[in-house]
C-alpha cells in the first residue's frame, strides 16, 4: 500500500465490506458504490474454483446480490457447472427435508419458549428429557415388534409349538409348580394395590417376565423361536441405547477436547458470550442483567480474596487439609448408613408376607428409603461442600458426583441384596437352593420378583414427582405471592435446579434398563411416564419458578450428564449380563425355563446354522481375532493422541507468531511516522492537517488490516 | 426493493434463501412482520422503516444492544439506524439458527465496537459491560472493579498486547465457547 493512501485511510473510519475482493473503495462514501477490479490477476484463479457459499460472507444484502449476479454470469462458463448445479438442488433438498421433518421434532416451540425465558441450563433440561422419551418410546417400538407381538399372535392362534429344550428332570419337578393366577373375581382395592405393586393379575401377563413361552412356532415353513428373539432383543435394545447415547455426546465431546476443561479466558468468555440474545421480556432481562453482574462479582471478588489467601501460612493451610479429609468421612459415613439403611429395609420387605394396605406398604419399602435417602442426603452434602471451602466450580462438581454416587450405587444396593435373597448369598449348597439352584421357597418366579421391583421404583419414582408438584412447589408459590412477610420473602420462589433434575432422570432410566429384561414393557410404561412429566415440569417452570440466579454452563454439563447416563447403562448391562449367564433361570415361568443359563439359547442357535456361518460366528469370537483387533486400535489411539499434542503446539507457536508481528507491525509504523514528519517538515508545504496523534499503542486500525483468512474467496491463501 | 410489494416474488424470494441463512418460511414472516412495521409508518422514509418502529418489535424491545444491532444493521447513507427489508433479513441471518460461527462473531464483534474503529478497546469494554450489567447507576459495576474486570479481559485475550481486542482475538476467544451459537439467536 502507498504511503499516502495509507495516510489517508488512517484518520476515517473502517470500511467492513471490503476485504478481500480487491476492492478499489474509498473511505467515507456509500460502501454500495462498489468497483469490482475485473483487470485483477487473481480473477483467473477465481474461475477454477467453485462459487463460494455466499450467506457465509459478512456483507450486506446489496453486494451479496451483486456477488450473486456475477456468479451467475460466470456459471456458464465453468465447465463444473453442472457440478454446481447439483450441489445448488441438493442443498434446496436438504432444505426441504429439514422442514418436513421440523414438523415432526417433538416440543421445538416449546422448548424454544423456555429457552428463551429461562437461558440454556435450564433448556438442556428439557432438551435431555425429549431425548430420553425418544429413546424409550424407540426401545418399547422394538420390544413390541420383536417379542411382544409375536408372543400375542402366537398365542392367540394357538399355532403348532414346541417346547425349545427337553431336560431329563429327576428331583427337580418340585421347581415347575408355578400357579400365579388369581382368582375369578377381585375386590376392588386388591384390584388397586394389584395394579400398583405389579402382583396378583398383573404378574401374569405380558407386563413380566413369567408370561412368555419358551416355545418355538412352526408352521409352513415359518419358524419363530421366542426365547432367541427374547434373549437378542435385550441385547440389540442394549446395544442401540448405547450408539444413541455415543452420537448425543459426540459433538459435545468434541468440545470439550477442545476446550481442555474448565473455563480458560473465563472472564473474556463470560463478557463476550454471557448475553442470551433470545431473551425477551423486560423482567427476565433484568434479571439476566442482575445475575451476570452478580457473577462477575462474585468471580471478582473470589480473585482478589485469593489474591490475598495466597500466602497461607503452614498452620492454616493443614488445618484446611485436615478440615476436608474430615468432612469427607462424614459423607462416607452418611451414605455407607443409607447403604445398609436399604439392604435392610429390602430384606425385611422381602421376607415378611403381610396383605392389605400394610403389604402394599412393605412392599414400597424400599423404594421409600430410597427416595428418602435422595432427598435428604444431598442437601447435607450441600451443606457441607459449602464448608468445604473450595471453588465455586469444584463444589458444584463435587456435590454432583456425591449425589450421582448415591443414587447409582443404591439402587445397585438393592439389587445386591434381591441377589443375596435369591441365590442364598452364592451358594447353591445351601438347603433353600438346593433343588433348583435358587430359592425357591421365597421366589417362584425369581425374574418377575425382579421385575416387579424395578417396577414399583418407576411408578413410586412418579408418584413422588408428581406429589411435590401438587404438595409442594404449588403451595410455596402461592404462599410467597400471598403472605408479605420476612420469611416468606427470604425464602422466595422455586428456583429450577438443573442438577439435581437431570440426575433424578439418569436415575430412572437405569432403573428402567435394570428391569427391561424382567418387565418387557417397562420402557413402554417410561415413555409415558417422562411424557407426563414433562408437561408437569414446564407447568412448574412458568407457574411456579423464578430465573435462574447462578447461570449453568450447558455444555461441559450436558457432557457430564450424558458421562453418568452411560455409567448408569454400564451398571444395568452388568446386571444384565450376570442374571442371564450365572442365574438358573426359573423352571416353572418364562421363555428360558429348563435351560441351565438363560444364554444358552444362543449357543444352541447358533449350532443349528450352515457350516460355514458356524465358522465365521467361532472366528470372530476367538482370541485370533480379538487381540490384533485390540492392537489395531491401541495404534489407532496413540496416533490420534499424538495428532492433538501437536495441534496444541502448534496453536501456543502462532500465538507466540501474532505477538511478534504485532511488535513488526509497531515498528514499521513508527518508523513510517518518523519518516513522514521528517519529509513533510522538508517540504514546508501545507498539509493534511495532523490530528492529534494517537498513542502508539492505539495503532490504526483498519478492516483492511485485520480481514479474517475465513472470508477470504482465494482459498489457497 | 423489498417491502414495498404486498408478495414478494418467486425470484426475490429464492434470491433471499440463496443470499441468507433463512429458510423460506422464515423469509416470508420477516416480510409479514416487516410490512406490519410498515404500515405504521407515515414518514417519507417508503421503503426504509425507522430504529423506532424497529425496537418495537418483543424479540429487540428489552435487548441491552438493540440500539447497537439496528447501526450495525443499516445501510442508510443518514446512520441513523433505520432498517429496509434487506437489511432486516440481513439482521435475521445472522441471528439465525443455522449461520455460521464466521458470521456471528463478526457481527458480535461490530455490535460491540461501540465508537466503530475496528477494535474493542478500554471504552468499547466499558460500554460492553455496563450494557451486560444494566444501565442504571446501582446496577453498574464500581470503578474498581470495572478497572479490574477489564484488566483481566484484555489480559486473556489480547494476544499481541496491543490493548485492543481485534477481530482475530475475538474469534479466537469465542471459538473455545461451546455456548455463543445457541445464545447468539433471535427466532421470530
Amino acid at each position: 500500500m502507498e504511503l499516502r493512501e495509507f495516510n489517508n485511510q488512517v484518520h476515517s473510519p473502517p470500511d467492513y465490506p471490503s476485504p478481500s475482493l480487491r476492492f478499489q473503495t474509498v473511505p467515507d462514501q456509500d460502501t454500495s458504490a462498489v468497483q469490482f477490479d475485473w483487470a485483477s490477476p487473481t480473477e483467473d484463479a477465481e474461475d477454477s474454483k467453485e462459487p463460494r457459499n455466499l450467506r457465509e460472507l459478512p456483507l450486506h444484502m446489496g453486494l451479496k446480490k451483486a456477488l450473486w449476479q456475477v456468479q451467475q454470469m460466470r456459471v456458464p462458463v465453468v465447465s463444473s457447472s453442472w457440478n454446481v448445479k447439483q450441489s445448488q438442488t441438493f442443498r434446496r433438498f436438504c432444505e426441504v427435508a429439514n422442514y418436513i421433518l421440523s414438523y415432526f421434532v417433538l416440543w421445538k416451540r416449546g422448548i424454544q419458549k423456555i429457552g428463551g425465558h429461562f437461558g440454556g441450563g435450564v433448556q438442556s433440561y428439557f432438551l435431555f428429557l425429549r431425548f430420553l422419551v425418544i429413546l424409550n418410546f424407540l426401545s418399547s417400538l422394538l420390544i413390541a415388534a420383536f417379542v411382544l407381538i409375536p408372543s400375542i399372535v402366537f398365542r392367540s392362534m394357538n399355532l403348532n409349538s414346541t417346547i425349545a429344550s427337553t431336560v431329563n428332570l429327576t428331583d427337580e419337578e418340585i421347581c415347575l409348580q408355578y400357579d400365579p393366577k388369581p382368582g375369578a373375581l377381585l375386590v376392588f382395592y386388591t384390584f388397586i394395590l394389584d395394579l400398583v405393586s405389579g402382583t396378583g393379575f398383573m404378574e401374569y401377563s405380558y407386563l413380566f417376565y413369567g408370561y412368555y413361552d419358551n416355545s418355538v412356532t412352526e408352521s409352513n415353513g415359518f419358524s419363530y423361536n421366542i426365547p432367541l428373539a427374547y434373549m437378542l432383543m435385550a441385547a440389540f435394545y442394549f446395544l442401540f441405547c448405547l450408539i444413541c447415547m455415543i452420537i448425543r455426546m459426540g459433538d459435545t465431546a468434541r468440545l470439550v477436547v477442545v476446550m481442555g476443561g474448565e473455563a480458560v479466558g473465563g472472564y473474556s468468555m463470560e463478557v463476550f458470550t454471557g448475553w442470551n440474545h433470545g431473551l425477551q421480556g423486560d423482567f427476565e432481562t433484568k434479571a439476566k442483567q442482575n445475575n451476570l453482574r452478580h457473577r462477575l462479582q462474585l468471580d471478582l471478588e473470589e480473585e482478589r480474596l485469593k489474591k490475598k489467601a495466597a500466602s497461607l501460612t503452614l498452620g492454616k493451610t493443614v488445618s484446611l487439609y485436615a478440615l476436608r479429609v474430615f468432612l469427607n468421612l462424614v459423607v462416607l459415613i452418611l451414605i455407607g448408613a443409607t447403604f445398609y439403611g436399604i439392604a435392610q429395609a429390602t430384606l425385611f420387605s422381602q421376607s415378611m408376607k403381610l396383605t392389605g394396605f400394610n403389604g402394599l406398604l412393605l412392599q414400597y419399602l424400599p423404594s421409600m428409603v430410597i427416595t428418602a435417602s435422595n432427598f435428604v442426603v444431598p442437601l447435607l452434602c450441600n451443606k457441607i461442600a459449602l464448608l468445604e471451602k473450595y471453588s465455586a466450580g469444584t463444589t458444584i462438581i463435587l456435590s454432583l458426583l456425591r449425589v450421582v454416587f448415591l443414587r447409582l450405587v443404591s439402587l445397585g444396593v438393592l439389587l445386591y441384596t434381591l441377589w443375596e435373597q435369591i441365590t442364598c448369598k452364592g451358594e447353591i449348597s445351601n438347603n433353600n437352593c438346593k433343588p433348583c439352584h435358587y430359592n425357591y421357597a421365597q421366589y417362584k418366579c425369581w425374574e418377575t420378583r425382579v421385575g416387579q421391583e424395578m417396577y414399583k421404583l418407576t411408578l413410586f419414582d412418579f408418584l413422588i414427582t408428581f406429589a411435590t408438584l401438587i404438595l409442594v412447589e404449588f403451595p410455596r408459590r402461592i404462599v410467597v405471592d400471598h403472605c408479605l412477610c420476612k420469611l416468606t420473602q427470604l425464602v422466595g420462589r422455586q428456583e429450577f435446579l438443573v442438577a439435581p433434575n437431570v440426575l433424578a432422570l439418569v436415575y430412572s432410566q437405569t432403573v428402567v434398563w435394570t428391569g427391561a429384561f424382567f418387565c418387557p414393557l417397562l420402557p413402554f410404561i417410561n415413555t409415558i411416564k417422562l411424557f407426563i412429566f414433562y408437561y408437569c415440569k414446564k407447568t412448574t417452570l412458568f407457574q411456579n419458578c423464578q430465573p435462574a440466579t447462578r447461570n449453568f454452563r450447558s455444555t461441559t454439563s450436558n457432557f457430564f450428564f450424558m458421562l453418568v447416563l452411560l455409567f448408569g447403562w454400564t451398571l444395568s448391562s452388568m446386571v444384565l449380563l450376570y442374571s442371564v449367564t450365572k442365574i438358573h433361570p426359573s423352571y416353572g415361568c418364562g421363555p428360558f425355563r429348563l435351560n441351565t443359563a438363560m444364554w444358552d439359547v444362543v449357543p444352541g442357535a447358533v449350532n443349528m446354522l450352515s457350516h460355514t456361518s458356524k465358522e465365521f460366528l467361532f472366528y470372530i469370537g476367538s482370541e485370533k481375532f480379538s487381540i490384533p483387533l485390540f492392537l489395531f486400535s491401541c495404534v489407532l489411539l496413540c496416533y490420534v493422541h499424538a495428532l492433538t499434542s501437536v495441534h496444541g503446539k502448534s496453536v501456543t507457536l502462532l500465538k507466540s507468531q501474532c505477538k511478534l508481528e504485532q511488535r513488526d507491525k509497531q515498528f514499521l509504523v513508527r518508523q513510517i511516522e518518523e519518516l513522514n514528519a521528517k519529509v513533510q517538515k522538508k517540504q514546508h508545504e501545507p498539509q493534511q492537517p495532523q490530528t492529534e496523534t494517537k498513542p502508539l499503542y492505539h495503532t490504526e486500525t483498519q478492516w483492511n488490516q485485520h480481514y479474517n483468512n475465513a472470508f477470504d474467496l482465494d482459498t489457497d491463501t | 426493493m423489498g417491502g414495498t410489494s404486498s408478495k414478494l416474488s418467486k425470484d426475490l424470494l429464492s434470491e433471499y434463501q440463496e443470499l441468507t441463512f433463512l429458510t423460506k418460511q422464515e423469509i416470508l414472516m420477516a416480510h409479514k412482520i416487516f410490512s406490519e412495521l410498515q404500515d405504521k409508518e407515515n414518514g417519507p422514509y417508503g421503503a426504509r422503516v425507522s430504529m423506532e418502529k424497529v425496537l418495537t418489535l418483543p424479540e429487540l424491545k428489552s435487548n441491552p444492544f438493540r440500539k447497537r444491532i439496528c447501526q450495525v444493521f443499516s445501510t442508510s447513507d443518514l446512520k441513523d439506524g433505520s432498517l429496509s427489508f434487506e437489511d432486516f433479513l440481513d439482521l435475521l441471518s445472522a441471528f439465525s439458527d443455522s449461520a455460521t460461527l464466521e458470521i456471528k462473531s463478526h457481527y458480535a464483534f461490530r455490535i460491540f465496537d461501540f465508537d466503530d474503529d475496528g477494535t474493542l478497546d478500554a471504552r468499547d469494554l466499558e460500554k460492553l459491560v455496563n450494557s451486560l450489567t444494566g444501565e442504571t447507576d446501582d446496577t453498574r459495576l464500581t470503578g474498581e472493579e470495572m478497572k479490574q474486570l477489564i484488566g483481566n479481559i484484555l489480559e486473556e485475550s489480547d494476544i499481541d498486547k496491543d490493548g485492543t481486542v481485534n477481530l482475530s482475538e475475538f474469534q479466537h476467544v469465542i471459538s473455545r465457547s461451546p455456548d455463543f451459537v445457541s445464545s447468539f439467536k433471535i427466532v421470530l
